[in-house]
């Protein structure tokens, strides 16, 4: 293979990682909700906020890590609403999930028309890490990023630790699988859960902002495009392991970079075709997770979706 | 303290107020929106009002609004009793289209009317239903969550749509612009008030709305899905063929919606483009909840719904008011909604001063 072949494919991947990024925080995000037992169908509409807020706030501080942390704080506040009405009032946590997308979605077109197309002004800086950056194909593809890719390194290391390895995800795994033990072991459920839905609000908004700040630093209406719905896929994909959820992250990244590329190129695809593609793999690759899943009798938390009420036995 | 305490059975007059009291506050809460973007809400709400319920012509527009979601919620009601949550409605409805579109583009427009027609209606259905099949048959033979199927399907269904009109069924003299040949006559739903664009589709979603009421309150069937949504444990347990069922509701549901994206191109559009508003298939999720699914009381919340849609688009012209405030109102509404719904089941109790209580209604 030549030297140009090479250079086109660490292109290719190292955009992969990008796009990935921005279905990596949201699936991790949600993997932590519904391990708690909340299931939020609002990831596309927690991202779409975070997505909005981070590009304005990124327009006009100029800083796009002040702007990642209002994206980040805007899908967390737009989780609370979900986490109010499914864990407080138990209401039907489907169509709670459901509204809270009607409302990112809707919210962003009220608010977001006048900076429709506008670009950000700045955009976040890559910084290659010593040595790392040096490793044959690895080193360019995951370690010549930027600061809000290793970011979500470290998020998806740290949090498959304290899911496996702490006392936290123990009480957190207990929570969503059985909420009424976990209450006699002393966990806090209803805080448990909140803690873990916000979390989870923060990483949807923190995938959304990713998107609109360094992946593709505009704003469209509704520019999401359904990607809260491939990370809701990915969780399932992930079979509930944040590490896991790399590989699915990525794998859809590539997809998305892949039929980006091929666009661009030129080839005489049409490109309705290629845009379905990473929808179309996704709901293959689902079938096939929800089969794997089957086999392996890994499950859902058990008590996902359930609301729980400690008054009653 | 305030605590909830469990009702032994939900009231009636609860039915009623809660939905009210959603509706009322999702509107508070969009007013809110408006005025911090600046604008007067009740400017914007007296124009919306005006848009949707003034005159026999906003009206109607409100009736052709209010008929994609008599359908689609129709069938939505049938499969949300089982607990299936079918939010494919939206490519359900845009394979209808294309299914019936086909026979408008490409059939000869000397068929006799009546063929034509009840030709388009059937693929209409056929479209819609075949859509639905699949996040059906995963769901009953594979377990593959229907929420993420449904949802990636509509997007799968948008892009087959913008493959066909930016390809084969674009219409030569369309400029380059992704649109079909304009559909001749016979291909036109016949409308049913002169000077409006009320067509026959409201008649099929009358129709829609008692044959469901019908099967759920009537039928073996209806009985058997409302055990299932239920207890599906207890309804295998009885014998119930869940599967078959599953597949059944869906096929209803989707070919009511595949139908109301039918009446949409036949009926008031002529014909197939990208923009066929297949988002009544969201909307249709609202207008089902609202009516605690009953299809009788769900045809009133479609007018309603359907009348800030029309309304929406109107003051989206006049006003520069975004169509998003739709989305807040809407969400709001459901938020409240489903908030509410604990005080059918539990009632709140202010006990003060009052260490223990009797606890006997705690009890499942």
């Amino acid at each position: 293979m030549s030297g140009a072949h090479h250079i086109v494919l660490i292109v290719l991947f190292s955009a992969a990682v990008q796009s990935g990024t921005t279905l990596l925080y949201p699936t991790i995000g949600e993997i932590f909700a519904e391990r708690s037992g909340i299931l939020n169908l609002g990831v596309e509409g927690m991202m779409i906020m975070g997505a909005f807020f981070g590009f304005v706030v990124t327009y006009i501080t100029r800083n796009p890590y002040i702007g990642f942390l209002a994206g980040v704080l805007a899908g967390g506040a737009a989780a609370l609403i979900h986490a109010f009405v499914s864990i407080t009032l138990r209401g039907n946590q489907v169509v709670s999930g459901l509204a809270l997308t009607i409302f990112g979605l809707g919210f962003t077109n009220f608010y977001g028309q006048r900076w429709i197309n506008l670009r950000s002004p700045v955009t976040v800086s890559q910084m290659s890490v010593p040595l790392l950056s040096k490793i044959p194909y690895i080193g360019p593809i995951f370690f010549k990023q930027d600061a809000l890719v290793y970011t979500s390194y470290i998020v998806a290391i740290v949090m498959w630790f304290i899911l496996y390895k702490t006392k936290v995800g123990v009480h957190l795994r207990a929570t969503g699988q059985n909420a009424r033990a976990a209450d006699a072991m002393g966990v806090n459920v209803y805080a448990t859960r909140y803690w873990w839905t916000f979390f989870g609000g923060l990483l949807a908004g923190a995938g959304g902002a990713y998107l609109t700040i360094a992946y593709a630093p505009f704003w469209l209406d509704g520019m999401t495009a359904g990607r809260g719905w491939i990370a809701i896929a990915l969780v399932i994909f992930a079979m509930w392991d944040p590490l896991n959820a790399m590989v699915g992250a990525y794998l859809f990244g590539g997809i998305d970079a892949l039929q980006l590329q091929l666009q661009a190129v030129g080839v005489t695809i049409p490109s309705s075709l290629l845009n379905m593609l990473p929808y179309l793999l996704t709901l293959i690759v689902i079938i096939i997770a929800t089969l794997i899943v089957r086999v392996k009798h890994i499950s859902a938390p058990k008590e996902l979706g359930i609301p729980y009420n400690r008054e009653e036995k | 303290m305030i605590r909830f305490e469990k009702r032994e059975s939900t009231s009636t007059s609860l039915k009623i107020l809660i939905p009210t009291v959603s509706i009322i506050l999702g509107i508070l809460i969009g007013a809110v929106a408006i005025l911090l973007k600046g604008i007067n809400p009740i400017k914007v709400y007296q124009a919306l009002l005006i848009g949707a319920y003034s005159s026999k012509y906003t009206f109607s527009e409100t009736l052709v609004a209010a008929t994609p979601l008599i359908l689609i919620s129709a069938g939505l009601i049938v499969v949300f009793k089982m607990n299936f949550w079918n939010i494919g409605a939206y490519g359900q409805y845009i394979m209808g289209a294309i299914f019936s579109s086909y026979f408008a583009i490409f059939w000869s427009p000397h068929i006799p009317k009546v063929i034509m027609l009840t030709v388009m209606v059937i693929a209409g259905m056929v479209g819609g239903a075949l859509w639905a099949i699949i996040p059906a048959l995963l769901k009953a033979y594979w377990e593959v969550n229907e929420v993420i199927s449904t949802l990636l399907l509509n997007y799968i269904a948008l892009f087959v749509l913008k493959f066909l009109m930016y390809g084969t069924w674009r219409d030569p003299l369309s400029h380059g612009f992704p649109l079909s040949k304009p559909f001749p006559n016979n291909a036109q739903l016949p409308r049913i008030i002169p000077h409006t664009r009320v067509n026959l589709g409201l008649i099929f979603g009358i129709i829609a709305v008692f044959v469901v009421w019908y099967l759920l309150k009537k039928t073996k069937f209806g009985y058997e899905i409302r055990v299932i949504g239920e207890n599906p444990n207890a309804a295998r347990y009885a014998g119930m063929n869940v599967a078959k069922n599953i597949i059944i509701a869906m096929i209803i549901s989707g070919a009511l919606a595949g139908l109301a994206g039918m009446v949409q191109v036949s009926g008031i559009i002529h014909l197939l483009q990208i923009k066929i508003n297949p988002d009544y298939g969201y909307t249709a999720i609202i207008v089902a909840w609202l009516a605690y699914l009953d299809p009788i009381v769900a045809s009133f919340f479609a007018v309603f719904l359907g009348g800030l849609a029309s309304g929406a688009y109107q003051i989206q012209i006049t006003m520069q008011v975004p169509f998003g405030i739709v989305g807040v109102i809407e969400s709001a509404i459901l938020f409240v909604l489903i908030g509410s719904e604990i005080f059918m089941r539990y009632r709140l109790v202010f006990d003060v001063g009052k260490k223990k209580h009797s606890g006997q209604e705690e009890t499942l």
